[in-house]
Order: C-alpha cells, then sequence, then structure tokens
C-alpha cells in the first residue's frame, strides 16, 4: 500500500490574495486560518528552504502561559488552549505532553519576581502556584535544593497547563492542514525582494518569479530584519544564535519542564526519553546557527548542581537555531506602518514556537481586517519609540537583550 | 570458549584474568579485553534489544558505532560495551529488555512492525482524545534505553579538566596521522595527537600483511609509534575522543583514564594553529533483510575479534564485502582456523588478486557480483542468503557467522562539524570533502587512500600544509610528488543493498532507530525524501551513536528511492559531540567561584548568613530573625556597621574628566562644591536608570565615584562606550577591589567614629552629604562620605582593603559602648524602604523612567551640548499620560502585608506590582513601594493588591502615601 | 562557534572574553531638533547585515578597551571589510 504524501505539492501561481514570507509555523499557521476562518484561500506560503527548517524544527517544544506581563499572558493562555482544537480539526497528533512547567528562583528578590509572574497569571485565569523549595523538590525529586550549589533553590514557580509537544508534528500538520483549506506551499522558493507601489505592497520577488499581492507577510523567524530592510524598515532586533542539546534516550525521570533563569537552564524529557535541555543566547548577532564547546560545558555544568542524577548521562546531540530578540522580549506584530499591506511577525526570540498557532490566528485576522486586533496592541512596532515596553522583561537595556 | 593461540597482534594479557559480571552471571575475561570482547569470549551473543520493535542485538563493530552493545555498567547506563576496557569486579547489564536480553517479552514488538509505519504516531492515538494520555503513558515507558540510577555519585574529583597548548592537532593515530604528526613535528613545532582507541597505530594494529618485505603492517605501525614517543614536541592522548572540531579550530573532547590515571574522565581543549583530520574510516553497512542480527558483523570486526582479542567470530562463515580488505578479513580470518563457506564480494571486478589466489587457494567459493539478501535465524544468525546482484540467483548456507560490509565509510565527523562542504565522490563512493575550512587539512584513508605508503604520504602532506599555516616556511614540492607517485585513492563500493531487497521490511538503514527500508520507502512516499526531512520523518540516526551506521547510507538509499541517481547527493549534517560525552565529564571540577569581602570572616563569625550577591556573598541576616529586627532597632536607636565593600569605586581623572561625567550622569555636575557628594544617575537611551551613585571632586579634575554592587563591573565599560567617537583625553581606575568599605549607621554613629579618628565631625564641619580624607587611629587613611541610604545619620567609609578586618574589628569594639551591631542586606532594604529609597531592580524595571521614579529633579534638562545619554527620552516621554509611576503606599490593615511583587489591579486590568512591602517596626506599619498607572498615584488614592501563593489567593487594600514614611524632614539624616 | 577576534592591545582572543556593543552607527545624535522617530532610528533600531559589519568589542576579561573589528555576520569570523581574515 502506497502511502500519500503529507500535503501534496502546489502550482506556482503569479499572484495570491496574501503570501507569508516563511515556511515556519507562523507562516503556515497564518495561512491556515486565512483560509480556514476568513475564506482567503487564494494565499501561498513562500519557504526558502524546507518547511520547518528554521527555529520551527529546532526548538524545543515547550509551551507555556507563564509569562510576566497581562498581554503577553492572554496571548499564550490563548495559545495554550489552541492545541486540542488544532489536533482536532488537522487530525494530526501533536503529540502534547501535558506535564506542568516549574521555574525554579534563587535568591529572595528571584522569588519577588516568581509571585508577579504567579499573581498575573492567576489573576488571567491561568493556573499558576508559588511554591517553597520543598515543593519544588515534591514535584521534582531529582531536583537539587541543597545549598551547596552556586545558586540554592529558593522556592518556584508551578504552572500545570503548560508542558511540551511534537515541534514537527506542529509544522507538518499545519502544513497538511493548511493545503487541505486550499493555501499553497512553494518550498525551495527564495524571496528576493518586496515590490512596492505608492507606498502599498505589490508583492514579492522569488526565485521562480515574481508574485502579486496586496498582502505580503514577514515571518521568517530569524531572518526577519533582513527582509524588513529590504523595503528599508529597521526593526530593534538582534539575532541571536541559541543552543540546545539532547542526552541520549533515557527511561522517564523527569515528568515536567523545569527551568531557571539563574543558571540559565531549562531541561525537559522529550516522549523519545531523550532530556531536552538549552537557554544559551551568544550574545551578538549571527546568523550562523554554529553550536559552541564553550555552552556546551557551560550547560553540563548547570545541570550537574540543579539534576545531579543526569551528571551519569550523556548528551549526544547539540544544535542551534536563530532568536530574533527584542529589548523587551515581546513579539513585534505590526502591518500597514510605513507600508500599505505589508504586514511583520518579528522578533519573536525563542518563545515564537509555542505562540505559533495563536499567532498565526490572530494575524490573519490583522490581515483580513487590516485592522490590529485588540489581542495585538501590546506588540506593536512603535512602541519602542514611545517607550512603552510591553514590560515581560523587567531590566534596562544596554547595548542587546542580554544585559 | 577457548581463545586462538597466541598471535603477535593481540592486546591480551593471557596471565591475568579480570572477573566481572553479565546479568548477574559470573565470567572471566582477559586484561586487554573490551567489555564486548569480554561478553564475546564467554559465548554472549545478545548484548542488548532496539528502542522500536526489540529485536535482539550484538556485536557488529568494533568502534562503537552503534548502540547494539550500549549496556550499563555500575549504574551508568548506554555505556559503549566495545570502547570500554573490562575492570576487575564490573557489573554488566542490558538495557531496553523486560526479563533476560536473551527472552525479552517486548520482543513480539518486532511481528507489529506493520502498524508502526513511518509518521505513524502523528496519526494515532489522538483520538478519541481521552486516548492520548494514555498511550503517552505508554510511550513513555516504552521509550529510551538507559535508565538513570539515582543513587550513583559522580564524584566531580574524579572528573579533570586540561587546556592544551600546542601549534598543531592531529585527529587520529593511525600511520596517516603518526606521519603527519612526525611531519609537522620535524619543522619544530609543537604537535598534539589524539587517538580515540587505547593504542596507536589505527588500522594497520591488526594486519600482517607485509608493508615492506619482512615487515607486516603490524610491525610498521610499531615502528612509528615508536618513532613518535620519541619525540618530546609531540604530545599523545590516546583513549580520547574529540568530541568537536568548531570555529577557529577549536578541539574539544575528552579522555577515559586508566586504572592508574587520577581521573575516570577529563575534558580537553585545544585551540592550535592547525589541524590534520586523519580520522580514517569506518565499514559502511550492507542492507539487507535481517542485516542487524547477532551473528551478522562487519569485516573489520570478525578479524580484529580473531587478531586482537584471540577469540574466533564464528564456527562456520558465509562473507559478503565491498573492498579488498573485505576479502583480506576473509583470508586472514581462514588462516586463523575459521571455516569459510564462501565470499560473496559487490564488486564484479577490481579485486586483489592476490586475495583471490588465497581465497581459492583453500578452495573457498568466490562470488564476485553477489552479495547477502538475507540472514537467517530467529534470534542469532542461523543461515546466510546470498544473491547476484544481476540476477535472480542465490544460494543459501548453512552458518553462524555472516560477514558482511559494503566497503568503507570515511569518519569526517569533525571537518562537518567546522563546516567543510562536502561533494560526492563517484569513483570512491564517498562523500568527501570539497572546500576545507582554513588551516583544517585532512589526510590518509578518509580521502579514500587505501595503499599503505600512500596513506603515510598523505598524512605527511597534510602535516607539512599544517606546519606551513603555522606559520613555517615549508616546501610542498617533494611531498607532492611522493604522493602523486604513489597509487590513488581506490575505487569504492557503489552498491546500496543486498539484491532483491524487496520491501525491506526487516532490511535496515539505522539500527538504533529501527529505521528500515521500508520506512525509507514510505517516508520518500509521504514526501520526505531527502536525508534531513526523512532523518526526523521516518527517523534514521536520531539514536543513541547517531549517525555512524546510517550516516553515508541514507542519502543513497534515499537517492535510490526518488529515482534520482547519484545527482544532487547531500551528504547528512553530523553535529557535535561526534561521540557522546558524559555529562559529569564536561562538568568536570567546576568550582563555585565566588569573591569575598576581607570582612567576611568576622561576619562569618558574628553570625552572619550570607547571600550570593551577583559575583559576592553578602551577609543579608545576622540572625535566624528573617525580620532582622533587632539589626534594625541597634540602628535606629543607637548604631549599626554594615559591610558595603562590593560598591564600585572608581577614579575618573584627566582633563575631559569631567566631559565624560557630563556624558553620562543625567546632572549637572560641573560645580561640585569641594567637600560635597553629588548623587546623581546614569540612564540608559530609553531614560531608564542603570545605576545610582555618588561623584565627588578628587583634587585637580579628579574625581571620585560610586556605583551599585551590581554595575560596578560594568562602570568603566559603559562610560567608556558612551565616550568613545569623542576621544577624549580621561582615565578611569576602577578601586572596586582596593578598598573595602563600611557604613556605619544610626544616632551614635557619630560617636562610635570620634572614637576612632581626631577628625572634626561635628555637623558643622562635615554636614550631610559631606565628603572629607580622615585617618582611623592615626594610621589607616580612609575616605568618609555622610551618605544616608538607611535614613539615619551615617558615615560611609573607604580605605584600602587590606585593613578591612582591622577596621570592623575597631568599629566594634569602639561601638561595643554604644550598643553597636552588625547588620546585614535585610535591614538595610527595610530602612531603606521606610525612607522611600529606592533600590535598582528591584523598584526600576523598563517601564519607568527616571521621571516616573520621581528621580526628575536629578535632570538637568538645559544641558544638550554634553548629549547626556537619556536625556531625549525624557524630554519626549515628559507630557505622556498613562505610564507607570514608583509610589508609596501604606497598608489598610497594618497587620497584613503583601508579598513583593504582588499585582495592583484595577478592575479586570493589572495597573502595577508591589516592588518592595514589609512591616515596619518604627512606624508600626505596613509600608511599601509600588509601580501603579499614573492616574492612580494621587494621595490618597486606593491601591487594590492581589497576591497568589501556592492556592492561596489574597486580596488587600492600600493606600497611596507620600514618601519618605519615616524622618520626612530628614532631621535624622542631618543632624 | 567559538571564534576569535583581535583585540588591538591584547591580539587574538575567544570570543567569550569580549562584550558585543552592536553595529558601528556613529556616535548619537545632536539633541537638538529630534524627534521620537529619529531619535528611535539612531538608538533603538539596527542595521541587518548578512555578511561582513562593523562593530563595537569591548575587552571584558582582558584589558578593558572598546574597539571596532569588522566580522561577518553570516560565517561568525573576524573579516576584512571585503573579505575573509584567514
Amino acid at each position: 500500500m502506497k502511502l500519500e504524501r503529507l500535503w501534496g505539492s502546489s502550482p506556482f501561481k503569479s499572484a495570491y490574495d496574501a503570501v507569508m514570507i516563511g515556511g515556519g509555523i507562523h507562516g503556515l499557521a497564518t495561512a491556515y486560518f486565512l483560509a480556514k476562518e476568513h475564506g482567503m484561500k487564494n494565499v501561498a506560503v513562500l519557504e526558502r528552504r524546507y518547511v520547518g527548517f528554521g527555529g520551527s524544527g529546532r526548538n524545543t517544544a515547550i509551551v507555556r502561559a507563564n509569562q510576566r506581563s497581562q498581554g503577553n499572558v492572554k496571548l499564550y493562555d490563548e495559545g495554550l488552549k489552541l492545541w486540542p482544537e488544532l489536533i482536532r480539526d488537522l487530525d494530526f497528533n501533536m503529540m502534547f505532553f501535558n506535564c506542568g512547567n516549574l521555574n525554579t528562583f534563587h535568591s529572595e528578590a528571584a522569588m519577588g519576581a516568581a509571585r508577579l509572574a504567579v499573581s498575573t497569571a492567576q489573576f488571567c485565569g491561568v493556573k499558576s502556584e508559588l511554591l517553597d523549595r520543598k515543593q519544588c523538590k515534591e514535584l521534582i525529586p531529582i531536583l537539587n535544593i541543597e545549598d551547596n550549589i552556586t545558586y540554592p533553590v529558593f522556592g518556584g514557580m508551578y504552572h500545570q497547563p503548560g508542558g511540551i509537544v511534537r515541534h514537527d508534528a506542529v509544522t507538518w500538520g499545519l502544513a497538511k492542514g493548511a493545503v487541505s483549506y486550499g493555501a499553497h506551499i512553494h518550498q525551495k522558493t527564495e524571496v528576493t525582494g518586496i515590490d512596492v507601489e505608492d507606498g502599498k505592497v505589490a508583492g514579492v520577488q522569488t526565485s521562480r518569479g515574481t508574485i502579486k499581492s496586496p498582502r505580503v507577510l514577514i515571518c521568517c523567524g530569524g531572518y526577519g530584519a533582513l527582509m524588513a530592510q529590504k523595503v528599508g524598515i529597521k526593526l530593534p532586533l538582534h539575532p541571536l544564535t541559541i543552543q540546545a542539546m539532547v542526552t541520549q534516550p533515557l527511561k522517564p525521570v523527569l515528568h515536567h519542564v523545569i527551568s531557571s533563569g539563574a543558571y540559565h537552564v531549562y531541561a525537559n524529557q522529550t516522549l523519545k526519553g531523550e532530556i531536552a535541555t538549552g537557554a544559551h543566547m551568544d550574545p551578538w548577532p549571527n546568523y550562523t546557527t554554529n553550536t559552541t564547546p564553550h555552552y556546551f560545558k557551560h550547560q553540563a555544568e548547570a545541570l550537574s548542581e540543579l539534576l545531579p542524577c543526569l551528571r551519569g548521562v550523556k548528551f549526544m546531540r547539540h544544535w542551534a537555531g536563530l532568536a530574533d530578540m527584542t529589548p523587551d522580549m515581546a513579539p513585534i506584530m505590526h502591518g500597514n506602518d510605513p507600508v500599505k499591506g505589508l504586514y511583520m511577525d518579528v522578533g519573536w526570540g525563542y518563545f515564537g514556537f509555542k505562540s505559533g498557532p495563536v499567532a498565526g490566528k490572530y494575524l490573519a485576522k490583522y490581515i483580513v481586517d487590516a485592522k490590529r486586533p485588540k489581542m495585538l496592541e501590546p506588540f506593536s512596532l512603535r512602541r519602542f519609540e514611545q517607550f512603552r515596553p510591553t514590560g515581560e522583561t523587567a531590566g534596562a537595556f544596554s547595548y542587546g537583550p542580554w544585559n | 570458549m577457548t581463545r586462538l593461540p597466541s598471535a603477535p597482534t593481540e592486546k591480551i594479557d593471557r596471565s591475568k584474568t579480570v572477573a566481572f559480571k553479565w546479568q548477574g552471571i559470573p565470567m572471566n575475561g582477559l586484561k586487554g579485553d573490551s567489555v564486548a570482547s569480554a561478553l564475546f569470549a564467554n559465548g554472549v551473543r545478545i548484548v542488548s534489544r532496539s528502542l522500536k520493535y526489540h529485536r535482539p542485538r550484538g556485536l557488529y563493530s568494533l568502534d562503537g558505532e552503534s548502540g547494539n552493545t550500549m549496556v550499563n555498567i555500575e549504574g551508568e547506563c548506554n555505556v559503549r560495551a566495545e570502547n570500554t576496557p573490562l575492570r576487575e569486579g564490573m557489573n554488566v547489564l542490558p538495557q531496553n529488555t523486560l526479563g533476560r536480553v536473551e527472552n525479552d517479552l517486548f520482543g513480539i514488538l518486532d511481528r507489529f512492525d506493520g502498524f508502526m509505519p513511518a509518521g505513524f504516531y502523528y496519526r494515532k492515538f489522538h483520538k478519541p482524545p481521552f486516548i492520548w494520555p494514555l498511550a503517552l503513558k505508554g510511550i513513555r515507558r516504552m521509550a529510551g534505553t538507559g535508565k538513570v540510577d539515582l543513587a550513583k555519585e559522580y564524584d566531580s574529583d574524579r572528573y579533570e579538566e586540561i587546556y592544551l597548548n600546542g601549534e598543531i592537532a592531529v585527529l587520529g593515530g593511525g600511520p596517516a596521522g603518526l606521519s603527519a604528526a612526525l611531519a609537522a613535528a620535524d619543522q619544530g613545532l609543537r604537535v598534539v595527537l589524539f587517538e580515540a582507541r587505547p593504542e596507536l597505530g589505527g588500522f594497520y594494529d591488526w594486519r600482517t600483511r607485509e608493508y615492506a618485505p619482512g615487515q607486516p603492517l603490524f610491525e610498521r605501525a610499531g615502528e612509528l609509534v615508536e618513532k613518535v614517543k620519541a619525540r618530546d614536541n609531540i604530545r599523545l592522548f590516546t583513549h580520547t575522543f574529540v568530541n568537536n572540531l568548531a570555529g577557529d579550530n577549536i578541539v574539544t573532547g575528552f579522555q577515559v583514564g586508566n586504572d592508574d590515571d587520577s581521573f575516570e574522565q577529563r575534558y580537553l581543549q585545544l585551540r592550535p594553529k592547525a589541524v590534520v583530520v586523519a580520522t580514517g574510516c569506518i565499514e559502511r553497512p550492507l542492507i539487507f533483510e535481517n542485516n542487524e542480527r547477532p551473528g551478522v558483523m562487519q569485516a573489520n570486526c570478525a578479524l580484529r575479534l580473531a587478531q586482537t582479542y584471540g577469540l574466533l567470530p564464528g564456527s562456520a562463515a558465509v562473507f559478503s564485502v565491498g573492498d579488498d580488505l573485505g576479502l583480506e578479513s576473509a583470508v586472514d580470518l581462514a588462516n586463523r582456523g575459521l571455516k569459510v563457506l564462501a565470499v560473496a564480494d559487490a564488486r564484479k571486478d577490481g579485486h586483489d588478486p592476490a586475495l583471490v589466489t588465497a581465497l581459492k587457494s583453500k578452495e573457498i567459493p568466490f562470488l564476485p557480483g553477489w552479495a547477502a539478501s538475507e540472514a537467517r535465524g530467529g534470534k542469532t544468525v542461523d543461515g546466510a542468503v546470498l544473491g547476484n546482484l544481476d540476477s535472480n540467483e542465490t544460494r543459501r548456507f548453512a552458518c553462524d557467522l555472516l560477514v558482511a560490509s559494503a566497503g568503507l565509510t570515511p569518519v569526517t565527523g569533525s571537518l562537518s562539524t567546522a563546516q567543510a562542504k562536502f561533494a560526492f565522490d563517484q569513483h570512491t563512493g564517498f562523500f568527501l570533502p570539497s572546500q576545507l575550512p582554513p588551516r583544517i587539512h585532512a589526510g590518509g584513508r578518509l580521502l579514500g587512500y587505501i595503499e599503505p605508503a600512500a596513506i603515510e604520504a598523505s598524512g605527511a602532506l597534510a602535516g607539512l600544509r599544517a606546519a606551513k599555516d603555522a606559520g613555517v616556511d615549508v616546501a610542498m614540492d617533494d611531498a607532492e610528488a611522493t604522493l602523486s607517485n604513489l597509487p590513488g585513492p581506490a575505487k569504492g563500493c557503489s552498491v546500496v543493498h543486498g539484491p532483491g531487497i524487496g520491501m525491506g521490511r526487516k532490511s535496515f538503514v539505522c539500527f538504533d532507530e529501527d529505521g528500515t527500508y521500508k520506512l525509507a520507502k514510505q517516508s520518500v512516499e509521504q514526501g520526505f525524501d531527502v536525508s534531513e526531512l526523512a532523518k526526523r520523518f521516518g527517523v534514521f540516526g536520531l539514536g543513541p551513536s547517531q549517525g555512524g551506521i546510517p550516516g553515508h547510507n541514507l542519502p543513497l538509499v534515499l537517492a535510490e528511492l526518488r529515482g534520482d541517481g547519484m545527482d544532487g547527493l547531500f551528504s547528512t549534517t553530523v553535529r557535535s559531540p561526534l561521540v557522546p560525552t558524559l555529562i559529569a565529564t564536561l562538568a568536570g571540577p567546576n568550582h563555585d567561584i565566588f569573591k569575598r569581602t576581607p570582612m567576611n570572616d568576622v561576619q562569618e563569625q558574628a553570625g552572619a548568613i550570607f547571600r550570593r550577591a551577583g559575583v559576592w556573598k553578602r551577609a543579608r541576616y545576622f540572625s535566624n530573625d528573617l525580620t532582622s529586627s533587632d539589626e534594625i532597632e541597634a540602628i535606629r536607636n543607637d548604631v549599626g556597621i554594615i559591610d558595603v565593600s562590593t560598591l564600585g569605586k572608581f577614579r575618573l581623572f584627566g582633563p575631559d574628566a569631567l566631559k565624560a561625567l557630563q556624558r553620562v550622569y543625567i546632572s549637572d555636575m560641573s560645580r561640585i562644591p569641594d567637600g560635597k557628594l553629588r548623587y546623581s544617575a546614569m540612564l540608559n537611551h530609553d531614560g531608564m536608570i542603570v545605576d545610582d551613585g555618588v561623584v565627588t571632586r578628587d583634587g585637580d579634575g579628579a574625581y571620585y565615584l560610586t556605583a551599585s554592587t551590581g554595575r560596578a563591573g560594568g562602570t568603566i565599560e559603559w562610560i567608556r562606550y558612551h565616550t568613545r567617537y569623542d576621544g577624549w583625553n580621561f582615565h578611569m581606575v576602577n578601586l572596586t577591589d582596593t578598598l573595602a568599605a563600611v557604613n556605619l549607621a544610626g544616632p551614635r554613629s557619630r560617636e562610635v567614629l570620634f572614637r576612632v579618628t581626631d577628625a572634626d565631625l561635628s555637623n558643622e564641619a562635615f554636614p550631610y552629604m559631606g565628603y572629607r580624607k580622615i585617618s582611623l587611629t592615626g594610621d589607616i587613611p580612609a575616605l568618609a562620605l555622610r551618605v544616608g541610604f538607611v535614613g539615619e545619620l551615617s558615615y560611609e567609609l573607604h580605605f584600602p582593603a587590606s585593613y578591612g578586618q582591622a577596621v570592623w574589628e575597631l568599629l566594634m569594639e569602639a561601638g561595643k559602648e554604644f550598643n553597636i551591631r552588625p547588620f546585614g542586606l535585610e535591614a538595610q532594604f527595610v530602612l531603606r524602604l521606610e525612607k522611600g529609597h529606592l533600590i535598582i531592580g528591584q523598584e526600576s524595571e523598563q517601564r519607568v523612567n527616571l521621571m516616573d521614579l520621581g528621580l526628575g529633579f536629578l535632570w538637568d534638562r538645559k544641558d544638550k551640548a554634553s548629549k547626556k545619554i537619556g536625556a531625549p527620552a525624557l524630554a519626549f516621554s515628559e507630557e505622556q499620560t498613562d505610564r507607570f509611576k514608583l509610589t508609596g503606599f501604606r497598608m489598610d490593615d497594618p497587620g497584613r502585608t503583601p508579598g513583593d511583587g504582588s499585582i495592583v489591579y484595577e478592575g479586570e486590568e493589572i495597573v502595577g506590582f508591589v516592588c518592595t512591602s514589609r512591616f515596619s517596626k518604627t512606624l508600626e506599619q505596613s509600608i511599601g513601594m509600588a509601580v501603579v498607572r499614573d492616574d492612580l498615584v494621587k494621595e490618597g488614592g486606593r491601591l487594590h493588591i492581589f497576591q497568589y501563593d501556592a492556592n492561596n489567593p489574597i486580596r488587600y487594600t492600600a493606600t497611596v502615601a507620600p514618601t519618605p514614611f519615616y524622618d520626612r524632614e530628614g532631621l535624622r539624616l542631618r543632624s | 562557534m567559538s571564534y576569535t577576534i583581535t583585540c588591538p592591545i591584547c591580539g587574538k582572543r575567544d570570543l567569550y572574553e569580549f562584550r558585543f556593543g552592536n553595529e558601528d552607527r556613529g556616535p548619537a545624535p545632536d539633541q537638538e531638533g529630534l524627534t521620537p522617530r529619529t531619535y528611535s532610528d539612531a538608538v533603538q533600531m539596527h542595521e541587518a547585515v548578512d555578511g561582513p559589519q562593523k562593530e563595537w568589542w569591548y575587552h571584558r576579561d582582558g584589558c578593558g578597551v572598546w574597539f571596532t573589528v569588522w566580522r561577518n555576520t553570516l560565517t561568525g569570523r573576524e573579516t576584512s571589510e571585503s573579505g575573509e581574515i584567514s
């Protein structure tokens, strides 16, 4: 029995009602929602390589709604609630492991920050609890709560609704879904330019020819700023290389996502049994996606203190992707300014995966209405020149998002 | 199992027996055995069960390319038995089995592969929704191979790290690597050579073929090794696995320790000027039905069992090879007593005539153009089927050993991590480097050379090229000529799989993930038809040994399934680590590095409880009373002393010193009166406060300034950054560690200080915000600053750090009659809160700028010429509404104090948060500071606070109150 | 990728010894006649360059000097304005 292609190949047209630059989950989700919820089916996703080759296929697939600011919590909470709907509608198992997320905190001041996040979440109707160190250990028995480590655990924030998803499943499921509703996907198609006439977007230039379209969405992950610059738009972004690694597969030993700001480390156990871990970003802009031995070692140091039983486990694969970071660790979703019909979905840093489907949902609305939806009000590009950051991160900005 | 008669190539010591256990059964091996060879010697053929289908697996190769022989040793899981030397008393257990590994109850899964086509899990288990959590439980339990032993300790003292020096790194200690090392060392350079196996010599090591008349290859290996060992500028690391070659030639890896080493493993790192990669080849697996059955093994493996370990790999064998090395292994094994029933060679021609003759002379049937199509046998091999690659002809044999190989695969992993580009070479059948990164050279077998002299010459040439990159003027012509006169790279085996593969249902491309030919086909059908996609969808090469087995074959198989031919073949990306690396090894000794002040010990003796503050350890409490009420009381009523040595302290001087100050500080720094402190803040471009501190004049054109502990390390960087285009003439000296500091605070602080100095401390002579140079006990020079962070009369003393402990003790002694108490950060925290003083990072955050914090008065708005950092942002946001402002508040119920971080809300909206809040004993009220939306910050305004800790939602109300809460006129400060 | 850059005082050192101080976009603008938009363009927005870029770096774990180098953001290597340095 011959199996069918997961999604059919699409004929290359020279005109579409909307074009998504970037074949990751943001672009695929937007196309899916445009076609499904707004009846705008004559749309195309243009991808330079293969769908999911960028951040969508490289992340460690953690989903959560435990952000610091109300605007972000609302968006991610809706994002979390979308998974069961998507799984049903796309008829694709995204392998959502609802294991919950524990963030550990390592000082009195950090516990204050934890309380802020927990209170914000609960106020918005999202489950989140503040735990003391003993409760953290009860939740994650392999956690080290001794005092004799660099950053002893003071307590934690436990967000039960979060967990992990299978990133490839989301990408492929959305691709399948978008195409089934009529959208086109063009892989191995590079966008080389964006055409603007009289302050309005006219279409794009690609390696396979020109495509006319009155609506263009830039959603190509770490390459977003380069794409925007093709029409002279500068953005407050730095594309940083973010690294992650996995251990050899193990029988179940870690049953939640654990994350520590002080150690710059998070870890979870995938359904294949690997411990996926990461969180380091090289603090300088790069388009290289190269890993560094520096962080390989650093990661091991952190894990060996926080989860000591992992000392006897081996790392087997290490990779990197791009995180385009804004000063306030919140994305930029902005359209029709300065170019009518041009929409930008950038600045997702290391949190673009968890928001993919919900971002797509609201971007679709934004594109169809040509008006900013209420949910996206905090994410305007102009918030920076107005000195009104989202408050998703606390620190004063120096040269870059790392200091 | 008895061992073969001694051979000069063997590495075992027959006089030393080593006892161990397998599945609880006592067994014996010999010193020099690996765990794998010891198991084999004891008749163990099934060592593990595969990930998905739980198929029996055993010895296939001898360098750990697959997870077949991963075992659990002494509680450590996923240990590669092939690369682990046997040690006395080892307790070895199999993994991933239910019951004994020979009778794994999950073995039945092997029959259900039909229900698990490529990508099946994306289409199953999600409807109805309740099924998924149950399925998930099962999947998690079945996934993974190793089990973590929670009780096993890894002593960080036994995991070392070493940072090496040397101009040339050579990866690989075979003939090419040894030759490269000698060539580079001859140029006077320091060479570091890394070899994964415990011994040097590479693939010469077990071969009896002649290198030169009367000199078998293994002796030639010995000769090269002796030469290398004799050089004192070649440093050798054996049993050392390089796991990455990365940017600018950084080489990292780890060495496994011997019994007499001080380490279990140690991490190594080297950044040489140039690198030679001579990592040789492994064998390319032949794909056919049941090609991973125990009893199927690679040619190299079979031969080394005999030559290195003295073990006959089977009793009756069939060979299916793809190159001359395969033929040689058949001949050599036959010579050692193996009954060889037939030798198939996938090549139709090009065989070494001497080897063909040797086979014929032993009456071993030779079948050119034939290859294995099936291994038969339930759990281990009991038969083999060979087939003609061009016709349907087959022949069946009863045997317990099927030696199968499709020729060689170059080990190019380190070139791949170094970002070399590769192209498929038709002649060798290898993915060869088409573009090497700067200062990296390749030599030896991995380029396709087979002939020993050519391998060595290729290595030597690479060594010379590396020497040239390291700056030695070396003539290459002779070496290049030598190499070009020797036989070039050999023709490789082009066969992708055995004949008659059909569905390839149990023909394995990837052993670790049970990735079969059938799954590859299904991946291609579903659109995942290139390596990078098929890897993830079908699942190949993502298992515990990563790409070892499928790496070369996957692109070839996919190309065949696509029908492409060999055009546009791309090698699969290889990622670091090249060898799975233990986290304990990477973590190494992992020393906790932090700084302590000179008064650390005296504070500890006084009962201080320390906390990490940036890179420092600082005292936060001086008792188990976490409200520090005794300390607070002491400061308000008598006197307290706190160690503030960690504060940033800087001297800034030069003709343009003032210009630099005017740039980074938001205030007018130009008219600081003599002997006075100016308090100001440094902002970023968004007008947010990055640091605050005091500045004072310190002689002609010189200034002395302080910074907060957290920012101290960045102060010089910051000031130099924001003046980098101006070309100003000024200098900075960081005195943070040079000067210790204490703050003496409380109504009786003057009296205490008076005991130890002759300086005029009267309020007229030394007022609030004054700055004086004084001396303590006539000997100790100190800067005295009257700052008022905690809201009492206080003197901050900065003095040379070597006097730290002495000054502390001096003041404690002098303060005895005044009831002096040491205090820590918590007490300071509460007191400054009562004064409404902000702490950077506590009350400041991204949404509040200098004006929002109520410090707008610091801003010298007239000065546009200095281009003060942050000034435009303040100007632009000044008129804005709907901004957050910092405000004080008082709880309506004094007994209820919200936690730091509780949110402030209005209706459904979050309109701010509590920065700090404490119960103040002094005021007998609960007070705090919060960042709140401006329309709600009016005197007497009501604030609604919400806190949620551990399932406990609490709501409070508070009233906006002006700060300071305590001593509003500042009388106590100025007394 | 664990590359190196060349400090003018200390020589070639591992990149992790340094702090990145943004691309070279000239001094902060004069404060007369600024608008929020021109100010934001000058100090908040970045040039996106996928190739050699002139950048400011600070030798944090060394001599403490701020200096510029050309670095290729596509390869991570220090470079000259037009090509790669070996």
